[in-house]
């Protein structure tokens, strides 16, 4: 059988290393890795046996899946092991789509355009690794891989305060990694699990007492929880988010932001099953008030790129909130709102990027009757807000209700709290709709103009996905149940 | 008269004496070149390595091989000295620092005076080094740290000129001249409790000794060699030393012979504190009857190795001079590598040993790369550095390299070493993992300020009057003044730190079976 995925491992890796050294035709490469990485993703499809109508329900379940030996010592042994499941194939098809539009929507940089298309394809390499890593170090290497490229997108491409962001999303991370390799590793030697591959470390885990699991399950959940973010551990992310470029913010919020929910359903959910049944209350309280402060703190922005930022926040609480509901409904919910998430604050991002480069400013006051000077980016304001806010057939639609559904199953009219802050928050994503773009002119610089092809490009992909997968949702939800998602939590 | 038996083992030792007598024989014939007394020294160094090597059994080169092999872990007491695989895998790392330290110092301007003396000092503190390694007797071992210590004086001020070399070097000596003192005595109590400064002998007879002598020996000993590897508090001169030395001997000191310290802690304290662990015993150390003494010293080595990560890690982050950041960082490496002798496990043997070889590569690399910065005039501040990963992508990148290793960043040696080495203490399970607990968050906080380097070095940028233009004495070297000797000693050092962080297999593989071998055997 090919080994596809080290095959597309290998095409990101020689990409990047030829990107960094390619010059000023860097951007080019960049976009054939890209289309050639999408066309592994789409082969990934077709080798996958979830597409179409794969009913077999396999515990742990990876399709595709291969290993070899990488360190192996008397007390413990490490292998590279890589596979998908359909989780990890709706990710890694995000992250192919984020990084093709990343690339076209920063055609024009110039500012070490070598350097900046080589990191992103470098940021991406690294979430796609945590994507296939089916071994605990492989899992951390990826996972720490994707900092070192942010760090220097934040930090050498960023706003005025780039350098302080940096450094605090690499502190704020890279502990919480920390936190997290520790709780794996704990949970290895505890367990006496004889390799740090998937398969024994879930069948480990699955033996441990629940009380040691309840354990090991929160030391995961910080460590995944930062990097998600969760309130009070999320204060990196405005910083981060504000002051990196616009690509930079579109990987962070569209893949970074992924890595956090998608460790803590596959290493910690999944193998932890006991503890995160005993867990449940404190998942719970912390989504509830990540959902809350977020859209608080979004409601007091004037900035575009803010606002979306704190959204973001409010968004991965509904995340959490659907995991926490612990039924395979609210984990279908949650892999497909990471899913939609990661498409439509990538196109909100963009679309504040452009607003910026065009007005000058991205503050929602300051400008307002855009319209007539730039149609296209207020279609993709339009479009992408309304997305955010959950119109039916866009994407975030079929994502939140379920979100909603599997909560009403588990908590009743505490569903109530969350929708009402979610009317809240798409009343003020209308409310800058109107300001920004509609009424009379105001604050339009003499030199505006629409978005140039390129970020055009960008955005219309996007676009085209959330258009997409709005009226076909079933395409996602076939993908997603071929994992242990479709019968947790189990007997 | 020339008995081949008994000189054969000693070949590599041999081939360094001769390297250094030639560099001092044409310094008296007033042939100083520096490329003619630098290739002898650094190929007298890679020689050794080969010959070293050879005995190791790697495959291509066994056919070199000049110790017996029924002669290397033979264990049991044997004498002055024994050759163990894991002294050998240790003799490698000695000699791949000194290797580095020569082939980056033959890129000096040739007017340069002392380049004769620099390379026979640097071979045979190197020769010090490589009978560390086959220490099997304690007065053996503490004479072949004096081989170490007096050129390494002597190297601090080599240049004669510059008074805070002198000052460091003197510093240097005295604390030297008082932790060699406090070893002896140590050493004149254990023999007066055992009778015999043979160690195999010494763990063997375990608790046969005279209790009081036994623990103020031990006591002694811990105080001299802690001196030498820079635990706290015995760490102050430390500090001053790299600072003051010229930076390709501070190089040398951080990355080479504060090394052996580690190795003659496996040798004096893995045996009592085995012992214990066979028989079990409780903790009665002034009591008559059975007693061990193996619990405490694991106890005052925990003790030693937290607090020496904790302050070396705390102080860093508030230094604003380059090399006095780097040097309290080495300081608190010191602690992790300490981890592995407390634990006493042949993987913690495997994680110290791996630690000690990643850090030879990445702080003697880091020093390689001060040396190389300062050649083209940048001042000693951290902030000095601002806008040096752009300007000189080169030593900037190599340079990170370096620092993401010493953080622990995966796919660096630096990495690997702290997992074996955690990962070990974990698997000892007891109050070991707390040390693992400490380590990993003391690997946290040290993030921060090889970080903070980073965003100086990348995202700053440079003050417009800063000039990267080298001096006149350096600027006909290549690279842009770093000489081919000195960009080939860093190349290396990164390729390794990345390469062995890739792959670790072969290198972890040596490591852990000579470690084995050596907790079945001893030294």
């Amino acid at each position: 059988m090919l080994p596809l995925i080290s095959l597309m491992l290998a095409t990101l890796l020689a990409g990047t290393v030829v990107t960094f050294l390619a010059g000023r035709s860097a951007r080019w490469v960049a976009l054939g890795v890209s289309a050639l990485f999408a066309v592994e993703v789409g082969l990934l499809f077709l080798a996958f046996p979830g597409w179409p109508g794969y009913s077999s329900a396999l515990v742990p379940g990876f399709a595709e899946s291969e290993s070899y030996a990488w360190v192996h010592l008397s007390w413990f042994n490490v292998n590279y092991t890589v596979g998908v499941d359909g989780i990890s194939l709706v990710l890694i098809l995000l992250t192919a789509i984020l990084q093709i539009a990343t690339v076209l929507y920063s055609w024009n940089e110039t500012k070490r355009p070598a350097a900046w298309f080589g990191l992103v394809l470098l940021t991406c390499l690294g979430c796609f690794g945590v994507f296939v890593a089916l071994d605990i170090l492989l899992f951390f290497l990826f996972w720490e891989a994707v900092l070192i490229p942010m760090f220097f997108i934040i930090g050498y491409w960023g706003g005025p305060n780039r350098r302080y962001a940096a450094l605090k999303f690499f502190v704020y991370t890279h502990v919480a990694s920390i936190v997290m390799l520790v709780g794996l590793l704990a949970l290895v030697f505890y367990s006496g699990a004889a390799s740090f591959d998937y398969s024994a470390v879930y069948a480990a885990g699955h033996a441990l007492p629940a009380v040691t699991q309840a354990f090991l399950f929160l030391a995961l959940f910080f460590g995944f929880g930062v990097k998600f973010p969760i309130v009070p551990f999320h204060t990196w992310l405005p910083d981060a988010h504000v002051e990196a470029p616009t690509g930079g913010s579109v990987l962070l919020a569209g893949l970074l932001l992924k890595l956090g929910g998608y460790g803590l359903i596959r290493w910690a959910v999944f193998v932890l099953p006991a503890g995160f049944h005993l867990d449940t209350p404190i998942l719970f309280f912390i989504a509830f008030l990540s959902i809350a402060w977020g859209s608080i703190l979004s409601l007091a922005q004037r900035d575009l790129k803010r606002l979306v930022a704190y959204s973001s926040i409010n968004h991965m609480g509904i995340v959490l909130l659907a995991i926490a509901v612990g039924s395979s409904l609210g984990l279908l919910a949650a892999v497909l709102l990471m899913f939609a998430h990661g498409i439509v604050s990538g196109l909100l991002f963009m679309v504040s990027g452009s607003a910026h480069h065009t007005f000058g400013t991205r503050d929602i006051a300051s400008v307002g009757g855009a319209t007539p000077t730039t149609p296209a980016l207020t279609t993709f304001a339009m479009i992408g807000s309304l997305a955010s806010l959950g119109l039916p057939a866009l994407i975030s639609f079929p994502a939140e209700f379920a979100a909603l559904l599997a909560t009403w199953d588990r908590l009743g009219y505490w569903v109530f709290l969350p929708l009402g802050i979610l009317v809240v928050t798409a009343a003020f994503y209308l409310w800058m709709l109107q300001r920004m773009f509609f009424g009379p002119p105001r604050g339009i610089p003499p030199d505006a103009h629409d978005v140039p092809w390129y970020e055009g490009a960008g955005m219309g992909i996007l676009v085209a996905f959330t258009v997409l997968f709005g009226i076909l949702p079933g395409l996602l939800v076939t993908v997603i149940l071929a994992s242990p998602i479709q019968s947790f939590p189990g007997t | 008269m020339f008995d081949t038996a008994f000189v054969g083992p000693f070949l590599p030792e041999i081939v360094l004496l001769a390297a250094t007598l030639a560099v001092f024989l044409l310094d008296v014939l007033e042939v100083r070149r520096i490329e003619i007394s630098g290739a002898i020294g650094v190929v007298g160094v890679a020689i050794a390595f080969v010959l070293v090597a050879a005995d190791l059994g790697f495959s291509p080169i066994a056919g070199l091989a000049t110790i017996p092999a029924s002669q290397i872990d033979a264990g049991g007491p044997t004498g002055l000295y024994a050759f163990t695989s894991l002294g050998l895998v240790f003799q490698l790392i000695f000699l791949t620092a000194a290797f580095l330290v020569g082939l980056a110092s033959v890129s000096r301007p040739s007017g340069e005076k002392g380049a004769p003396i620099f390379f026979g000092l640097l071979t045979l503190a190197t020769l010090g080094m490589l009978l560390v390694a086959i220490a099997s007797d304690l007065i053996f071992l503490l004479l072949a740290i004096e081989v170490v210590s007096i050129p390494t004086y002597l190297l601090v001020a080599y240049t004669r000129k510059d008074e805070r070399s002198l000052e460091a070097a003197m510093k240097f000596y005295i604390v030297g001249a008082l932790s060699t003192t406090l070893s002896f005595f140590g050493a004149s109590l254990l023999f007066g409790a055992y009778g015999t400064t043979n160690l195999t002998a010494i763990a063997g007879l375990g608790s046969a000794g005279v209790p009081t002598l036994v623990l103020l020996g031990y006591a002694f000993l811990i105080a001299g060699l802690a001196f030498k590897a820079t635990l706290v508090p015995f760490h102050a001169w430390a500090v001053d030393v790299y600072d003051g030395a010229p930076n390709d001997v501070s190089a040398f000191l951080a990355g080479g012979t504060k090394k052996i310290a580690f190795f003659a802690f496996f040798l004096v304290f893995l045996g009592p504190i085995l012992a214990v662990k066979a028989t079990g015993g409780a903790i009665l150390p002034f009591g008559g009857g059975p007693y061990n003494v193996g619990p405490v010293l694991q106890i005052a080595l925990a003790v030693l190795a937290v607090v020496t990560m904790t302050v070396g890690n705390v102080l860093a982050l508030l230094q604003k001079e380059m090399k006095r950041m780097l040097a309290y960082s080495s300081i608190s490496q010191a602690g992790y590598m300490l981890i592995g002798i407390t634990v006493a496990t042949a993987p913690a043997l495997a994680g110290a040993t791996l630690q000690v070889f990643a850090h030879v590569l990445m702080k003697g690399g880091a020093f390689l790369v001060v040396a190389a910065v300062a050649g083209l005039g940048v001042g000693p501040l951290i902030s000095d550095w601002k806008g040096l990963g752009t300007r000189r992508p080169f030593l900037g990148v190599a340079f990170a390299l370096m620092l993401l290793g010493l953080a622990g960043v995966p796919l660096t040696i630096g990495f690997w070493s702290k997992f074996v080495l955690f990962s070990s203490a974990v698997e000892a399970q007891g109050y070991f993992v707390w040390l693992a607990v400490a380590g990993l968050l003391n690997s946290a906080l040290s993030v921060f300020y090889y970080a903070r380097v980073l965003k100086v070095m990348f995202f700053d940028t440079p003050d417009p009057s800063a000039s990267l233009s080298p001096p006149a004495a350096t600027a006909s070297l290549a690279f842009g003044g770093l000489g081919y000797g000195r960009a080939a000693a860093i190349a290396l050092a990164a390729a390794l730190i990345v390469g062995i962080g890739v792959y670790p297999q072969p290198v972890l593989g040596a490591i852990q079976s000579a470690a084995q071998h050596f907790v079945l055997t001893g030294p």
